[in-house]
């Protein structure tokens, strides 16, 4: 007799045994062969599920389940119910919750279930003061998770942490240990140039608004602006091939609603020309293939004014793209080449 | 279990996914194990010197045909060393030998271009088993049964097998995981979720015939669908669940699939919020998940992802014409630059996001994001297939080489990328790539259905992608022997399956 059919806690409960369609007579597909106890406990689990039971021993049911399938949405779901119906000590649920994530990691349904547990502003008017660290533990794990990303994103937005020094703080740290953390960077656009809470939630601020305005903030602070256009010339410095601060940077100048060419004397830093004594092009020094594609940017605007010179650079930038630095995108260098060259509207960044 | 055996008409294979049973348990797949396999630090740091000339002894060793756009490192390499870096390094080296057709496992049996052939009757095998029974270690995939079933159809339909004879079986799985409220669930007793009807609606229609098609209660699924609408006009994934594009990609699909009706029923409580329908609000929340990158975010505010990405445009392009609703609310040109950057050399294949791995199973969800935004670009054109306006923007060789290259496992069943394991999900996926770069997909004003609604997702066509049309990097570089069926850039199921399951709800309009 198994764990349940044998406590007198449980013996009120018919226990609903599972139905994987094998009784049709017809052997159902990727049908999988559950240890006993599984099969027990899920078995009270759709007993207390359809009965709606939100109780302390439904409650120990939800955990014994999870420790053997983390990934059973449903029993998450039923948790959260329970734990709001029956108003259980909130900060004991995280403290858990701590514990099960470090040991799944890559679990989907344990950071929304986080994220459910702390949206009650009755238990938790402010952020919890260990929450941050327990993120970073994450993050020291798999920093670039992106569920706990999500999640820490939520936070920010509820406890409207834009400006808080902990959140740049961790992001400094986390950039400072691996400058290539797309995420970090993400967190960072967000934290700096996304909307607050007078606008939706969005990638963007005035993302309702035409395409091309995406991301044009409506009161630009020039200080915060510059200052984080210097942060990422810094980190581009450091490793000028790292995608991620060049894009962070056309997404602070979009933001400010300034053009690409402030950059351009920093790009072409990383892209110089070599010229003979006649002043002839010998050769090409290129130090970041991000650093063509920006100065083929400022040139592809420049050149809708009817300025030749300005598209033969572009063309010219976008060649050396094609050919050496970046060739697997062949195709689409092509594509940004024959829109220059027909004069069509270039690409925007 | 004999009986399955004689339904296969084939002899049964053990079930050779033990191992995978440590993914189940959330640890890594890395183990000490597979790393062995792996070249030393050192054999990294010569390979990957930011060095432009080839090195003497790795000339000899490629196939004559790779060029070194896939058998060399980047031109460029900075010389800062992160956790990012040397992840990247690791898979570079684990995939080079791959690439130049030069790894033990390959070596007589590249084709001409020096691609691997379609180890297609082990992929073959390795779904059929992966349909049949697991040891108790796999109770992690307890709530994904629906897409065990999917995945393993989908592919093997890509691979040319007659999925007919399983209909009993999918009927029979499908069933007990409907729920009287609506929708399915991951299994007996489990709440109705997005994904899981997502998976069990696409079995159902590829399988077809009426007593599969039938036993959905669409009526149900509708109301059920309309708990999940939220007031910003997105779609949570289950009742009391997160609400991301998963959801809005998914509750799209089953609602045109099953002809349900685009208003909100009744009791939906986003109608106290002023909506009306399912689409009321939707692309603004898609246009929300645009960012700063240009690519898109599985919530607003969060890091762009390549399979958020399909999830938002396959959504827009469900909702109306590609040429309308993408620009509408997408900055195009940024989504298109982000969208090319997820494609690496020598790798070939398509990473997730900025700075991650390349991975085969975004040969499918970055990959068909390219049928979607060049249309969007192109625009709809007549139903009979003239010159393109929009080629195609990635490198086709390039996923080619990738998935053939690097993801096929020796025993059969696709992988992530070398040194891991294969498993249901990647094989469909990859699978699914490859077939998107067989076929030229495109987008006309024919459609299979007269209602105007959702009709523009019923109108994309195909047509092979020849020898003939072969210039520059676009070759073909697989053999017509490994050719796939094409599948229906949005449903991710055969044009016909999508079509025919819309065509018989229609006839079976639900009462107002």
């Amino acid at each position: 007799m198994g764990r349940y059919a044998s406590d007198p806690e449980w013996a009120s409960i018919q226990p609903i045994p599972l139905n994987d369609g094998s009784e049709t007579g017809t052997v159902p597909l990727a049908t999988i062969a559950y240890s006993d106890e599984y099969l027990e406990a899920t078995s009270y689990l759709r007993a207390v599920m359809a009965a709606n039971e939100l109780s302390e021993r439904a409650l120990q049911l939800t955990e014994h389940v999870i420790s053997m399938n983390p990934a059973h949405y449903t029993v998450w779901i039923y948790r959260a119910k329970i734990i709001f119906a029956l108003n259980k000590d909130r900060n004991g649920e995280l403290e858990w919750l701590n514990g099960v994530s470090l040991k799944y990691l890559k679990n989907y349904q344990i950071w929304h279930h986080r994220q459910v547990i702390m949206s009650s502003r009755d238990h938790f008017p402010t952020l919890p003061p260990k929450e941050m660290d327990f993120l970073m533990e994450m993050f020291a794990q798999d920093s670039k998770n992106y569920h706990v990303w999500t999640y820490r994103h939520w936070l920010v937005r509820h406890f409207e942490l834009w400006d808080s020094p902990r959140e740049i703080a961790d992001i400094n740290s986390l950039l400072n240990s691996d400058v290539r953390n797309n995420s970090a960077w993400s967190h960072r656009y967000m934290l700096r140039f996304g909307p607050r809470n007078d606008q939706p939630d969005g990638g963007m601020v005035n993302a309702d608004g035409p395409p091309t305005e995406k991301g044009r903030l409506a009161v630009v602070d020039e200080d915060l602006v510059d200052e984080e256009l210097q942060f990422a010339q810094v980190k581009i410095a450091s490793a000028p091939e790292n995608r991620s601060p060049w894009s962070y940077a056309r997404g602070v100048l979009r933001a400010a609603g300034r053009p690409l060419s402030e950059w351009t004397e920093f790009a072409r830093k990383f892209v110089v020309d070599k010229r003979d004594d006649q002043g002839q092009l010998e050769d090409v020094e290129v130090k970041s293939s991000h650093a063509i594609e920006w100065l083929a940017d400022v040139y592809a605007q420049d050149s809708t004014s009817d300025q030749s010179s300005a598209r033969d650079e572009a063309v010219r930038m976008l060649n050396l793209l094609k050919d050496k630095y970046d060739p697997i995108r062949r195709n689409y260098w092509d594509y940004r080449i024959q829109q220059i060259t027909s004069g069509e509207l270039p690409a925007a960044a | 279990m004999p009986a399955i055996v004689a339904t296969l008409g084939k002899k049964r294979r053990k079930v050779r996914f033990l191992s995978l049973s440590q993914t189940i348990q959330g640890r890594k797949l890395d183990s000490g194990r597979t790393r062995t396999h792996m070249p030393t630090m050192s054999s990294l740091a010569v390979r990957s010197a930011a060095e432009h000339e080839p090195l003497e002894d790795e000339k000899g060793s490629s196939h004559p045909a790779v060029s070194a756009l896939f058998t060399r490192p980047p031109a460029l390499k900075d010389a800062l060393i992160t956790e990012t870096s040397e992840l990247q390094d690791e898979t570079l080296n684990k995939c080079l030998p791959f690439l130049e057709g030069s790894h033990s496992n390959q070596k007589d049996t590249l084709n001409r271009y020096g691609v691997p052939p379609l180890k297609r009757d082990e992929h073959i095998g390795y779904l059929y088993d992966s349909l049949e029974y697991y040891p108790p270690g796999f109770v992690g995939l307890d709530a994904s049964r629906p897409w065990m079933a999917y995945w393993a159809l989908a592919g093997l339909t890509l691979l040319g097998e007659d999925i007919t004879k399983y209909r009993s079986r999918t009927i029979s799985t499908f069933i007990p995981m409907q729920n009287a409220t609506g929708g399915f669930g991951g299994g007996h007793g489990q709440i109705s979720h997005c994904a899981s009807s997502y998976a069990a609606v696409l079995s159902l229609a590829m399988v077809g015939g009426d007593e599969a098609l039938s036993l959905i209660d669409r009526r149900a699924m509708w109301r059920w669908l309309g708990r999940l609408k939220q007031p910003d006009g997105g779609i949570t994934v289950c009742e009391g669940g997160e609400e991301d594009v998963r959801g809005a990609y998914c509750a799209m699909v089953i609602i045109s699939l099953l002809d349900l009706p685009l208003d909100l029923p009744p009791d939906a409580k986003a109608r106290e919020c002023g909506l009306k329908t399912f689409t009321s609000g939707l692309s603004v929340y898609l246009s929300r998940c645009q960012t700063f990158e240009g690519g898109i975010s599985g919530s607003p505010g969060t890091e762009a992802h390549g399979a958020y990405a399909f999830c938002a445009l396959a959504c827009l392009c469900i909702l109306g014409q590609p040429e309308v609703t993408v620009p509408n609310c997408m900055d195009v040109p940024l989504l298109l630059s982000w969208l090319s950057a997820r494609q690496y050399a020598p790798e070939g294949g398509f990473a997730g996001r900025t700075n991650k791995l390349v991975d085969g199973c975004y040969s499918h969800w970055v990959g068909n994001c390219w049928p979607l935004i060049q249309s969007a670009l192109g625009g709809t054109r007549a139903a009979s297939p003239k010159l393109s306006a929009v080629g195609n923007l990635y490198s086709r060789e390039g996923v080619t080489r990738y998935i053939l290259g690097c993801c096929q496992s020796e025993n059969g069943g696709l992988r992530d990328k070398p040194g891991k394991h294969p498993d249901s999900y990647h094989t469909c996926y990859t699978l699914t790539g490859l077939s998107s770069v067989q076929h030229y997909h495109y987008h006309t004003d024919a459609s299979a259905t007269s209602n105007e609604e959702c009709s523009s997702a019923f109108s994309w066509k195909y047509i092979r992608v020849r020898k003939s049309d072969n210039h520059g990097s676009d070759i073909n570089v697989f053999d017509e022997n490994d050719r796939l069926a094409a599948f229906h850039p949005l449903y991710v199921i055969p044009h016909e399956a999508a079509e025919s399951i819309r065509l018989w709800c229609e006839s079976r309009p639900l009462d107002a």
